[in-house]
């Protein structure tokens, strides 16, 4: 054996552990998702009944269906909004947090990130209360009552504020380890030239974190397609579907249905969706 | 170096099979005299599980020759379990369905039909129930599972704003509507007692709050052989449009919020509500500070009639031999006990358990028992999933003011009745 294979042959060694969890639950899944996204497979079928191939079928039905289109676009929705507004906020806050030194940096990016620790059904319910049009403690602070989820395009707008509240802080610490990457000669270089506050933002900050910029858009165009918790507890699709997100349309056509060739057949489209999506965005974003 | 590598590596390896192997470790229990096991599964999470627990031990306590252990699961995911279980051939021998979720699973096959267990000397004798509730568990002529308890839509409502409005009898006691002009005066005279946010009646769960006006109306979901949807029958447009004029024209209740405005009626600000049974330990809670009674929901329409289920027990297909005699004990067991699970917010199916000294001191339960006569179960169809979220989609369309009741239930009954052709033509694809 030589050195370098058997090197490799260690390597696969130590990777075993994660290697098998990766396999059993991910691949494995992946690809029978795949294998029954071709099947008529119904797991409440009458006695008797087998799953049957039926090629196509499913993802034509998927095409025609108008829920599946009214989801995707309510899907559409978020990630239109709730991107570039989680992503901006996320630039400010971690500039802000940089700018502040000494004991006080660490307590901001503890509370920041905080709300991410919290697991979604507990953020869901407590924003579901704090959203309660007649009981809510907003609109009992607001002088005006607000139907935070009452109505569809309020209760798109309370997911992506409630959303941003519960995932900022990860784009922020992330963004926050680019910035430090940044050496503070490029700072200095830059204020010999004369460039001041916003200048060097844009000519010096931004450029810089460009990489790291591209790597949180893409994981959170990835997430913002893969909304479900927020949804699911907050407004369980509703009001009349307007929060009804492929995600959870997909859910309720695979687990509350038992249309489960239905559902992984919509959860490939949802894939080829991110997929192009992630491409375009690399493309784009090396490019500059 | 390379010794220590392997070394870690022998560890490492060590470890992760450990930890693989967990779950198996720890089923290593053999006694001399083996139990016969009994899985039990059920969705009660809340209180009820508690309560469901203790009865379980206390069973296990007194019969030393079987031993059930109970899992219990959110609704929502449990019905899938059982699926994926049933598929499997992993079912548990004694299950809760739901009546109106029961044709599901007995299409399915999980089920065994309880005709041979039941009669004057099996685990429950029919004659026991009332004709309505003992008719919810059967299909295609087959009994299939014993009803354990029913748990109505009845009226709740807050005895402090009644006082406060005035609505009192003669003796001073707060008294709650009995019909819809009394109702709707009651509404009138609620609204805004407690401050600008208090009401007096909210929409909380808008599928049994609707379906009650629906049934009262002479309306259902599908006609008697369930080959036809009824959905947009006048009966139930008028219904529903009742309904939605309660919010959009009388404004005598805010838009619906489901399970939320229920929590309006915790905190004082909702005269009255219409919610099931089950919310008794969520008002026990409130430790006196809310002062509430029960009665029946009023007659809004032409006849009463108040929505209602059954959690039923059921056992597994083909359950036979010494499971299905500790089956049948076990099953006995929980329908004699009913009072017991009643305390926790539920009525007992069983006439002669209704009529004991103890249920008459359960005062709420008691006033919701009155409507059984006239319950009204959703009807067990095996695509009650599907098309119960058309007519929820439906009816909230139509209480926002977003369509017409007309309009709404047209379009529901479109896509009703193209689930019913797919279940009906095949054995039930997609949309």
């Amino acid at each position: 054996m030589t050195r370098g294979r058997r090197r490799s042959a260690w390597n696969y060694l130590f990777l075993a552990p994660y290697l098998s969890i990766f396999l059993v639950f991910l691949v494995i899944p992946l690809l029978f998702g795949l294998w029954i996204s071709f099947q008529e497979y119904e797991l409440a079928r009458k006695a008797g009944d087998v799953p049957q191939f039926i090629g196509l079928r499913n993802y034509n039905d998927a095409l025609h269906d108008d829920y599946f289109w009214k989801a995707l676009w309510v899907t559409t929705k978020f990630v239109i909004f709730s991107v570039p507004i989680t992503i901006i906020s996320a630039l400010l806050i971690s500039v802000g947090i940089e700018s502040i030194r000494g004991k006080r940096e660490q307590a901001y990016r503890v509370a920041i990130f905080l709300p991410t620790m919290i697991t979604i059904s507990v953020a869901g319910i407590l924003w579901r209360w704090f959203y309660n049009s007649e009981f809510g403690v907003f609109n009992a602070i607001l002088p005006v009552k607000v139907p935070w989820l009452l109505t569809p395009n309020w209760a798109m707008t309370s997911t992506i504020i409630m959303t941003l509240w519960w995932t900022v802080g990860g784009p922020v610490v992330i963004l926050l380890a680019g910035l430090k990457q940044i050496p503070e000669a490029y700072y200095e270089a830059a204020s010999i030239d004369g460039a001041v506050g916003w200048r060097k933002f844009f000519f010096v900050t931004l450029p810089l974190l460009r990489n790291v910029l591209l790597f949180v858009t893409v994981i959170s165009v990835i997430g913002a397609w893969q909304i479900f918790g927020q949804p699911f507890i907050m407004t369980a699709g509703g009001p009349e579907r307007g929060t009804l997100v492929l995600v959870l349309y997909i859910y309720a056509q695979a687990f509350n249905n038992f249309h489960m060739g239905y559902g992984a057949a919509m959860s490939w489209l949802l894939f080829l969706i991110i997929v192009v999506f992630s491409v375009i965005q690399f493309r784009v974003m090396r490019e500059r | 170096m390379t010794y220590r590598l392997r070394l870690l590596a022998i560890l490492h390896l060590a470890l992760s099979l450990c930890i693989l192997s967990v779950t198996s470790c720890d089923r290593s229990s053999s006694t001399v005299h083996s139990p016969v096991k009994l899985r039990f599964w059920n969705g009660f999470t809340g209180p009820d599980g508690r309560t469901m627990l203790a009865l379980v031990k206390q069973f296990n306590e007194s019969n030393p020759d079987i031993y059930v252990t109970m899992q219990r699961m959110d609704w929502g995911l449990y019905y899938n379990k059982l699926f994926v279980a049933g598929i499997g051939g992993r079912a548990p021998e004694v299950f809760v369905v739901h009546a109106d979720s029961l044709a599901r699973f007995t299409r399915a096959n999980f089920v065994r039909p309880v005709d041979d267990l039941v009669g004057k000397n099996g685990i429950v004798d029919p004659s026991d129930f009332d004709e309505n509730v003992w008719h919810a568990t059967e299909r295609d002529g087959k009994h299939w599972a014993v009803p354990l308890d029913i748990h109505l839509l009845g009226m709740f409502y807050n005895r402090a704003m009644f006082r406060k409005a005035g609505i009192v009898d003669a003796k001073g006691e707060p008294k709650p509507p009995t019909n819809r002009e009394e109702f709707i005066d009651d509404l009138r005279k609620l609204k805004g007692i407690n401050g600008p946010d208090s009401w007096g009646f909210v929409y909380t769960w808008q599928r049994t709050n609707v379906y009650t006006a629906i049934r009262q109306n002479g309306g259902d979901m599908f006609n008697a052989d369930h080959t036809k949807t009824t959905i947009n029958s006048p009966q139930n447009v008028e219904a529903l449009q009742w309904c939605a004029d309660l919010v959009l024209k009388e404004k005598l209740a805010p838009a619906p919020q489901d399970f939320d405005a229920w929590v309006g009626f915790l905190q004082g600000k909702v005269g009255i509500a219409f919610e099931g049974i089950y919310m008794l330990p969520d008002l026990r809670k409130q430790d006196g500070k809310l002062d509430y009674a029960a009665a029946p929901v009023p007659l809004l329409f032409k006849q009463p009639a108040a929505w209602a289920n059954s959690h039923s027990l059921c056992l597994r297909a083909n359950l036979s031999g010494p499971e299905l005699e500790a089956a049948k004990r076990f099953v006995k067991f929980l329908s004699d006990h009913t009072l017991d699970w009643a305390a926790a917010g539920q009525i007992p199916v069983r006439k002669s358990l209704r009529a004991s000294e103890r249920f008459q001191h359960m005062n709420e339960q008691r006033e919701f028992a009155k409507e059984i006569p006239y319950a009204a179960y959703f009807p067990a169809v095996p695509y009650n999933f599907e098309y119960m979220t058309e007519y929820e989609y439906g009816i909230e369309k139509a209480l926002r003011g977003s369509q017409t009741p007309q309009q709404a239930l047209d379009s529901a009954a479109v896509k009703i009745t193209r689930i019913m052709n797919r279940f009906n033509g095949d054995s039930g694809a997609t949309p």
